[in-house]
């Protein structure tokens, strides 16, 4: 019996480490496989079901958004290099960090203006049940941190901030 | 003889009996008897598992099922693997659109 019993264990525990070992493998290879590191839109044709024209479309969209993009994250940058430097500079909150301040949040808002515009664009460049769906899910996604930080902030009545 | 006898065997049979009564049974005694009972077949049933193990195990060890088993574990962990990798590919291709197209994105 004990003979057995120990076979079966060992039965059982190979059957384990055979499935285990094998969805491990063929998860890597999938994973690695199906993501193409250069194309940016792969994500948007398999979820959204594109077209090729539609692909088209929305492709030179892409990359007529991707400079612009990349020109306002440099001034984000920059100009919370500045922020830091005039808070370093400083000993306490002077109207020189504030307007830094100001001046990085205008320019977050630039870039989620430009963004919100990108993504109304593309929607337009898809059928419009899937534009929709787009546009709901690029806002939730790029938006939804800061109304998920804000909700927890406005929630939190007892938080340190004191907020009602 | 036997027909003198009879009455008086009879009638000793019973003064017997009267002078030596039975004495009442102890409470729950059929259950202690049914207890005793099941306890003495239980080692048959230990050793039907023990049987069914063995059975089972050979089962388990023939050659042509021992393969077809590691096919069947074969496929099935690459099912799995393959609907995990599509997923896992999917929330890569999804993160790296969102990294192209929104810096502000909670990552």
């Amino acid at each position: 019996m004990r003979r057995s019993l120990l076979i079966l264990l060992a039965i059982g525990l190979a059957s384990a480490a055979i499935v285990g070992l094998t969805s491990a493998l063929a998860r890597h290879l999938c994973a690695q496989h199906l993501v193409r590191p250069g194309d940016d839109l792969a994500w948007l044709r398999r979820e959204f079901g594109l077209r090729q024209s539609e692909l088209e479309r929305i492709r030179q969209l892409h990359e007529g958004y991707l400079p612009r993009c990349r020109e306002m994250c440099e001034r984000i940058a920059a100009s919370k290099q500045d922020l830091q430097a005039a808070l370093a500079a400083s000993n306490g909150l002077t109207p020189e960090t504030e307007q830094k301040l100001a001046e990085v949040g205008a320019l977050r808002a630039q870039c989620q203006a430009q963004m919100l515009r990108h993504f109304h664009e593309v929607s337009q460049a898809m059928p419009p049940e899937q534009g929709r769906r787009y546009l709901t899910e690029m806002q939730r996604l790029t938006l939804g941190f800061h109304e998920q930080f804000e909700d927890t902030m406005s929630r939190n009545e007892a938080g340190p901030h004191g907020h009602r | 003889m036997t027909d003198q006898s009879e009455p008086s065997d009879r009638l000793l049979g019973a003064l017997v009996r009267a002078a030596r009564p039975a004495p009442p049974l102890p409470p729950r005694f059929r259950e202690a008897v049914w207890q005793r009972l099941e306890s003495a077949q239980a080692p048959r049933r230990a050793a039907s598992v023990a049987e069914w193990l063995d059975r089972a195990a050979a089962w388990l060890l023939r050659p042509g099922l021992a393969l077809a088993g590691v096919a069947a574990l074969l496929l099935v962990g690459t099912a799995i693997g393959v609907v995990q990798g599509t997923n896992l590919a999917d929330e890569r291709a999804k993160q790296q659109y969102l990294t192209a197209v929104s810096p502000l994105t909670n990552r």
